[in-house]
């Protein structure tokens, strides 16, 4: 009881107390903002990042492998499988207009299946809008007006479609949605939207250009598309070049994507890369020269055999909305059983199950996310070590107040207060300030979380302070939710470190004897 | 029969490696009512016997010395306990906590004997009997002073009522007035008989106070550890 009487009294009457409570509440506060920002930065990223891959991907680089509709005719059947889709992925370069070759990770796909297994619809950029982005106070997005809704809407169909209508002909015609940093003819701003950019270039010939392109919209701006044909045995062809239009511009919200990849509609890619199904001369036919390796000029008859299309990828969509982690790998075990029995109605025409990749988004993103989680995990270690400095603060604190308050816990001894009972009074104020701290920083962080855009954005118009630009960090609105969890563990973790604190010069005062305390001047 | 013995006394400081002898073999009995007041000069071992005596330390385990109060081995039982209901302390200088007020010193003395539940069950008892000896040494109208406010022989009579909050057979004090003027040391010296002769307390004075000795019903002089 004295404990409490005792602890409510030192925390009213003495300034240590209070700027120890101070420092934790910091701490706290430093703590809880800092990982709350970081965990939603990380969801934002992880689900940012699985915007174009779906939830599964069956994958066999390089050739690719045959009857895959038939294959995603079995897949969609199953009850886990809310959408599939054929995907191709090569690498390949584009040179936009004015502009030099680029290399580049091209997708081939088809618009509508694509949107339907992944979250493609939603990463279209050019559309039409009506309400601003979070930060554009003045409107200044050009697909809120500019070009007019009904060609925002063309361009954004086009966009799903992967197509564009051929000007002269009035046809459909292939198209791709690069990423909206590919071209480089993009200019992000501050408030998060984008203006094509008008700008000068140097040519190769030395000349200076003017350009002042949008490519969707512009109908004389195709970009060059060039990729590297594989066979179905895996034997290259030459590099294929071709000029494809801009149906529009995708923003996964990952940089690296958004800067590297480009989507292609599936039919164009595989003619290119010769992936679509055709007739091909058998092997075998002309059998070579044991002298110098080239075939017999005598002719024998040519056989054909017909090659059916083919895909590297098929990704996959789970029902039930979001898919976590868990739900994505029930689906991959789904997605590999699913393959094993249609492998094994095409054996020897299909790769083996053994041979394919079946991987979740988590899996595709591997790199990517683990690099966050990492910086995440640095991050706590450093803030460890900050609250580790907490915790040494509380016992410096302590123990010079333990050292002023000597004779007091003699004359607490001399009345009958055991060793015990002593320890827990400093124990109890130890966490006492915790508390109060703990809460002070609670109830300070959760302000600042809630409030972080609006003073984010104070800072930036006051006194000219941009943390998060989002020119520069690619999001647009800073993640202001605190998670009850983190908050609970941190506000207690705040607490104990106090009490951790307090422990060592507690039982230094219980242990001291009664007389020298008492002595103690 | 005796309400204090203490037989064989033996305590031993160590100054660094140095071993300083304080009590060198010091036996004596207290008698039930009794004033005893223990007499000699700086370093002569007179408060480290009333510690002793009261449980604030222990004597040296060899030779073994044994304190019996009511006719029990101290050492045998809980020290603690001891401290806090058959003893009560009065230093030269008060000890009292700066941070409270007169009544919060005083109840600290049944928060620590009862418990958090016994003091919490006997709150209110205890607040009036704080109040009722507050008011016994003269101090009814400075319950809600912090020490700083009060007079040397007020802080005092703060120390003898707290010493009494809890009604121990024993009242142990050393140099009650040596910090005190001589009117107000005698005033204080007078209040403590009183209340020894109403409360039938056994009372152990370390005083080198030649006056204060003569009131005692008996004295015993320490010079070098020795009585």
């Amino acid at each position: 009881m004295y404990q409490a009487v005792l602890t409510t009294t030192y925390l009213r009457s003495k300034i240590m107390p209070l700027l120890a409570a101070i420092g934790v509440a910091l701490c706290t506060l430093m703590v809880l903002v800092t990982w709350s920002v970081m965990t939603g930065f990380l969801a934002m990223l992880i689900n940012t990042g699985r915007t174009l891959a779906g939830d599964v991907s069956i994958g066999w680089p390089g050739s690719g492998f045959a009857y895959y509709d038939e294959l995603i005719a079995d897949l969609e059947k199953d009850p886990l499988v809310e959408a599939a889709c054929p995907k191709i992925e090569t690498f390949g370069s584009i040179t936009p207009p004015g502009g030099r070759p680029k290399g580049v990770l091209v997708v081939g796909v088809d618009g509508p299946r694509f949107a339907k297994a992944t979250r493609y619809e939603s990463t279209i950029w050019w559309r039409p809008i009506s309400t601003p982005l979070p930060k554009d106070k003045h409107r200044h997005d050009p697909r809120l007006g500019g070009l007019g809704a009904s060609a925002w809407e063309a361009i954004y169909q086009n966009g799903l479609s992967l197509t564009r209508r051929d000007p002269k002909t009035g046809q459909s015609i292939p198209a791709m949605v690069p990423g909206i940093h590919v071209t480089g003819l993009n200019n992000r701003y501050r408030e998060g939207y984008y203006k094509p950019l008008v700008s000068e270039r140097r040519t190769s010939d030395g000349r200076t250009e003017i350009i002042d392109a949008f490519l969707p919209f512009d109908d004389d701006q195709p970009v060059g598309l060039t990729v590297f044909p594989i066979d179905s045995q895996g034997r290259p062809y030459e590099a294929h070049t071709r000029s494809l239009p801009v149906a529009n511009e995708f923003q996964s919200g990952v940089y690296i994507t958004d800067e590297s990849l480009v989507l292609v509609n599936l039919a164009a890619l595989q003619s290119m890369l010769k992936m679509n199904e055709g007739l091909r001369v058998a092997d075998g036919s002309a059998p070579p020269s044991p002298t110098n390796g080239e075939s017999f000029a005598t002719p024998q008859p040519t056989k054909f055999v017909t090659d059916p299309a083919r895909v590297t990828h098929v990704i996959l969509r789970g029902k039930g909305g979001d898919g976590d982690i868990a739900s994505a790998r029930a689906l991959r075990d789904r997605a590999m059983a699913v393959y094993d029995a249609f492998a094994k109605r095409h054996e020897g025409k299909v790769p083996p199950t053994s041979e394919m990749e079946f991987m979740t988004w988590e899996d595709q993103n591997a790199t990517f996310i683990n690099a966050v989680r990492t910086e995440r995990t640095l991050m706590l270690f450093l803030f460890m070590i900050i609250s580790l400095t907490a915790v040494l603060l509380v016992l410096s604190i302590f123990w010079s107040m333990v050292r002023e308050k000597t004779q007091d816990i003699g004359v607490l001894r001399s009345m009958g207060a055991s060793r015990a009972g002593v320890a827990w009074l400093w124990v109890s104020y130890g966490l006492a300030i915790g508390l109060v701290g703990a809460a002070l920083g609670l109830a300070g962080s959760v302000l600042i979380i809630v409030n972080i855009n609006p003073i984010h954005d104070w800072l930036g118009e006051a006194l000219g302070i941009v943390v998060w630009d989002p020119r520069v960090y690619y999001f647009t609105q800073i993640p202001n939710t605190v998670d009850p969890l983190d908050a609970a563990l941190v506000f207690v973790g705040g607490v104990l470190s106090c009490g951790l604190g307090a422990m060592v010069p507690a039982l230094r005062a219980a242990w001291m004897s009664p007389v020298a305390a008492l002595r103690n001047e | 029969m005796p309400l204090l013995q203490a037989h064989n006394l033996f305590k031993t400081y160590r100054l660094g490696r140095v071993p300083v002898p304080v009590l060198r073999g010091v036996s004596l009995s207290v008698e039930k009512g009794e004033f005893l007041a223990v007499l000699g000069a700086s370093g002569s071992g007179k408060s480290t016997l009333l510690h002793l005596l009261g449980g604030l330390d222990t004597p040296d385990a060899e030779p073994r010395g044994r304190i019996e109060f009511d006719g029990k081995d101290i050492a045998a039982g809980n020290l603690d306990g001891y401290r806090a209901t058959s003893v009560g302390f009065v230093f030269q200088f008060y000890h009292l906590l700066p941070e409270l007020t007169v009544l919060g010193n005083v109840l600290l003395a049944p928060m620590i004997a009862r418990g958090p539940l016994g003091y919490l069950g006997s709150k209110a008892v205890a607040k009036a009997k704080a109040t009722e000896v507050l008011a016994a040494v003269g101090l009814a109208h400075r319950l809600t002073h912090r020490p700083a406010e009060l007079s040397g022989g007020e802080r005092q009579r703060v120390a003898i009522a707290r010493a009494l909050m809890n009604d121990p057979p024993l009242l142990l004090a050393d140099e009650p007035t040596g910090n005190l003027d001589r009117a107000t040391g005698e005033k204080i010296m007078d209040e403590l008989l009183a209340i020894r002769r109403a409360r039938g307390l056994t009372m152990v004075v370390v005083t080198h106070d030649a006056e204060i000795a003569a009131k005692a019903d008996r004295q015993i002089r320490l010079t070098d550890g020795r009585m």
